[in-house]
């Protein structure tokens, strides 16, 4: 007996009805299910019970201590640093990633001769591990033999204290991150400024529309979607920054780059401070899950353009 | 065969009592209170006994070891591969990831129900962490029985000082080095921190090589220029700033970093006290005599500066001899002297206490402790030792190592580093599990005094404060 011969009795037997799924629902579920549990679901239950512990490689005790790890987090002043530097990291990073990722799509939608060969070259640096990054632009910048103070310093400049300086390596992790994923913004502004309809271009051409009104009244409306996602994904991304920050400055000097990630990892795997680690990347998420539903209730996307 | 059947008398090293009633164990343990540890393990080698002992009866097991992947440890180890085997015929299953890694690796299996790795090579500055966690096995009742263990394997050559630093454990206590219980081997290498200058340039300029930190401040003023600076340390936020250019200079200059024990709540540390910020100011002042971005060396950055000519003198962990000066990485390998490292006036030379220990996790399949312990006693044998400074001029273990003439020809350096390990100081934060935390929090504000954000005393006092912080929570200071 086929499905397709009797398909409302088979297909009550197998999945079952929206009420009671049947054993093929669960079936297909299952492996999915199971997936979820044990690498999502647990480890995040696990974390957060090892969050309200005093657990740490040398007493190993695992006490329960209710909410002390939060309470210390809040009077610690290297927390709020590395909450600050995270902070600022996301909103400059973002912003130039944005800024520069519409002018680019907008630039390639010229569509100009070669731009192909230009546009896959341009989306390199995103296909690199961020601690491949880290350390290949930490050799760039190195102050001694690194070929970016070379060339700038062929050119009779003097090149700038990349790492080394409390007020610049913030600047240059900066740098780096837009180096590596401005790429991504672009190629989803891009990807979505191919699928605009010309219907509503050429309707404003013969309305009179210049290029700048087009651009504000029309082009960004309609980009604000897959603005919105690549700001926010880019967002997440960047304020969970640990892998860039690992290989480029490792978090100095002086704290200046230490961001939560890396304050939790110091706290984890250096000092063996378990439960106080967990409650860091506990308190990311809270932050993060706050920041992301206040961005995008901040930046609305307004109805009627093409959400 | 048993003690019994031997002919030649009571050896050092046997479990039965000898004279006086002392094993094994009390015999090294008062050797090395009397200096006499050396003498005694010339007398380690027992060959007609060696001959009897059956290298092959673990053949067929297969033994894993976790170990330092930082180092040139395993490599040499790697190297001796084939010849475990013809000797053991046991299997050994190498795994060297880097010192992150590795310590997450160790906590793992430490605390799993059983270790996957038989044997696993710890950081001197982490026995109180590991061995005082209780994870090993007490290797008493193994270095005791000449069954188990290999008689050429003498206990009484290895440096009583990294024998102190990574095998002897107080449980009761929690002391390292303290009581007569071994939980570790010294293993592969210990190391401590001695002085390299280029003998050319101080030839050139009519110095000697620096004896005082005075004379290195004097030479580093003199000798430098604009391709090759006057000296170098570690001034980035490096492991090492702390550890080795700030904590030798301020214990040779007579300062004491901890007060009272953790045990009873008075473990105050004295990083603000005179002698702290002095070492942090020495540092200061010779910023304009190092390389322009020494605030950026790590450990690679000195080697590579040192090994290319562009640094006159500076004081580092000994275990660097190896790139330094093997003309094969080095430029300077020919014009490299070394010397311990200077003092202040009224003080000896000594700087930190550095190495590696071995143990056997005590959730290892009990079927294969035996086997494990014989694995060990292999890779911190004298051959093991010797090809360790001979290929990779690592710092062994073994006294016999670091005095065979052979090798001391071949590698003058050898005297410097057996000195300064024999003198070496095991850093008093290295009791409490901290240590990493408090290394952390220094070379984070130290690095900020050198890059210019703060003075010397403010950094000390910035310290001082954060330690004492972190150690009343943790509980060792009321």
């Amino acid at each position: 007996m086929s499905l397709q011969n009797t398909p409302a009795a088979a297909t009550k037997y197998v999945f079952g009805t929206r009420d009671e799924p049947g054993r093929a629902t669960w079936l297909l579920l299952g492996p999915c299910l199971l997936y979820l549990v044990v690498f999502s679901i647990y480890p995040l239950f696990h974390s957060l019970r090892l969050s309200l512990t005093d657990l740490t490689a040398a007493t190993g005790t695992g006490n329960f201590i209710g909410l002390e790890n939060y309470r210390a987090l809040l009077v610690d002043p290297q927390f709020w640093n590395a909450a600050k530097n995270s902070a600022i990291m996301m909103f400059f990073s973002v912003a130039i990633q944005v800024v520069l990722g519409v002018a680019l799509a907008l630039f390639f939608n010229l569509h100009l001769r070669g731009s192909w060969i230009v546009r896959g070259i341009l989306l390199l640096p995103m296909l690199m591990t961020p601690i491949v990054v880290g350390v290949m632009w930490r050799a760039l910048l190195n102050p001694d033999w690194g070929l970016v103070n070379w060339a700038i310093k062929q050119v009779g400049l003097t090149p700038p204290d990349w790492l080394g300086s409390v007020g610049m390596s913030m600047v240059t992790v900066v740098m780096v991150d837009c180096w590596q994923w401005t790429p991504f913004v672009f190629i989803i502004v891009f990807a979505r400024l191919q699928a605009l309809s010309q219907d509503v271009f050429e309707a404003a051409q013969v309305d009179g529309a210049g290029p700048f009104v087009t651009f504000r009244r029309i082009t960004l409306p309609m980009l604000m979607p897959a603005i919105v996602f690549a700001a926010v994904f880019r967002a997440v991304d960047a304020f969970r920054s640990f892998d860039l920050i690992y290989g480029l400055s490792y978090g100095g000097p002086a704290r200046s780059t230490t961001t939560l990630a890396f304050f939790s990892f110091q706290n984890g795997f250096q000092f063996q401070n378990y439960g106080y680690a967990a409650a860091v990347a506990y308190m990311m998420l809270i932050i993060l899950a706050l920041g992301t539903t206040l961005m995008l209730k901040f930046v609305q996307i307004r109805p009627g353009t093409s959400r | 065969m048993t003690v019994k059947d031997r002919t030649d008398g009571p050896q050092v090293g046997d479990a039965i009592a000898l004279k006086g009633g002392l094993t094994r164990r009390d015999l090294m343990q008062r050797a090395s209170m009397l200096g006499l540890t050396a003498a005694f393990g010339g007398l380690g080698g027992m060959p007609a006994f060696a001959a009897d002992f059956d290298m092959k009866k673990f053949a067929g097991t297969k033994i894993s070891i976790l170990m330092t992947g930082d180092e040139n440890d395993h490599r040499a180890l790697n190297d001796m591969l084939p010849q475990f085997v013809e000797e053991t015929g046991m299997e050994l299953e190498v795994t060297s990831p880097a010192l992150g890694a590795l310590i997450e690796k160790t906590l793992q299996n430490l605390k799993a129900e059983q270790s996957s790795f038989d044997l696993i090579e710890y950081l001197g500055f982490l026995t109180t962490q590991q061995v005082g966690g209780g994870y090993y096995e007490q290797l008493n009742a193994y270095i005791d029985n000449p069954e188990k263990t290999p008689p050429d394997w003498d206990v009484g050559d290895l440096i009583p000082a990294a024998m102190k630093n990574v095998g002897i454990f107080d449980m009761a206590t929690g002391a390292v080095g303290e009581g007569s219980d071994i939980y570790g081997i010294p293993g592969m290498h210990s190391g401590s921190v001695i002085y390299f200058y280029r003998k050319d340039l101080f030839e050139a300029a009519g110095l000697q090589p620096a004896k005082t930190w005075d004379e290195f401040k004097a030479a580093a003023e003199k000798l430098h220029t604009a391709d090759v600076a006057g000296c170098s340390f570690i001034g980035a936020n490096d492991f090492s700033l702390a550890a080795v250019d700030w904590y030798t200079r301020f214990i040779t200059t007579g300062g004491v970093l901890m007060a009272g024990s953790p045990k009873d709540k008075t473990f105050k540390p004295q990083v603000s006290s005179k002698e702290g910020i002095g070492a942090l100011q020495m540092l200061i002042d010779l910023l304009p005599f190092a390389p322009a971005n020494v605030t950026k060396y790590g450990f690679a950055e000195n080697v590579d500066g040192f090994s290319t000519g562009k640094i006159a003198q500076m004081i580092f962990w000994s275990t660097i001899a190896g790139p330094v000066l093997n003309p094969e990485t080095s430029m300077v390998a020919e014009t490299t002297g070394t010397r311990p490292v200077p003092s202040g006036d009224g003080n000896s030379p000594r700087a930190i206490q550095g190495g590696w220990g071995l143990g056997i996790p005590k959730n290892i399949d009990p079927a294969k402790k035996d086997a494990a312990w014989l694995a060990l006693t292999w890779i911190t044998n004298k051959k093991v030792n010797r090809y360790s400074i001979e290929k990779y001029n690592i710092d062994a273990n073994r006294t016999s190592a670091f005095t065979d003439p052979e090798l001391v020809a071949k590698f003058p350096y050898l005297k410097d580093a057996l000195k300064a390990i024999e003198t070496a100081d095991t850093i008093p934060t290295s009791r409490i599990p901290e240590f990493f935390q408090l290394n952390d929090v220094m070379n984070v504000e130290f690095n900020a005094a050198l890059i210019g954000q703060q003075d010397a005393k403010t950094a000390c006092e910035k310290v001082q404060t954060q330690w004492e912080d972190i150690l009343r929570k943790a509980g060792h200071l009321a």
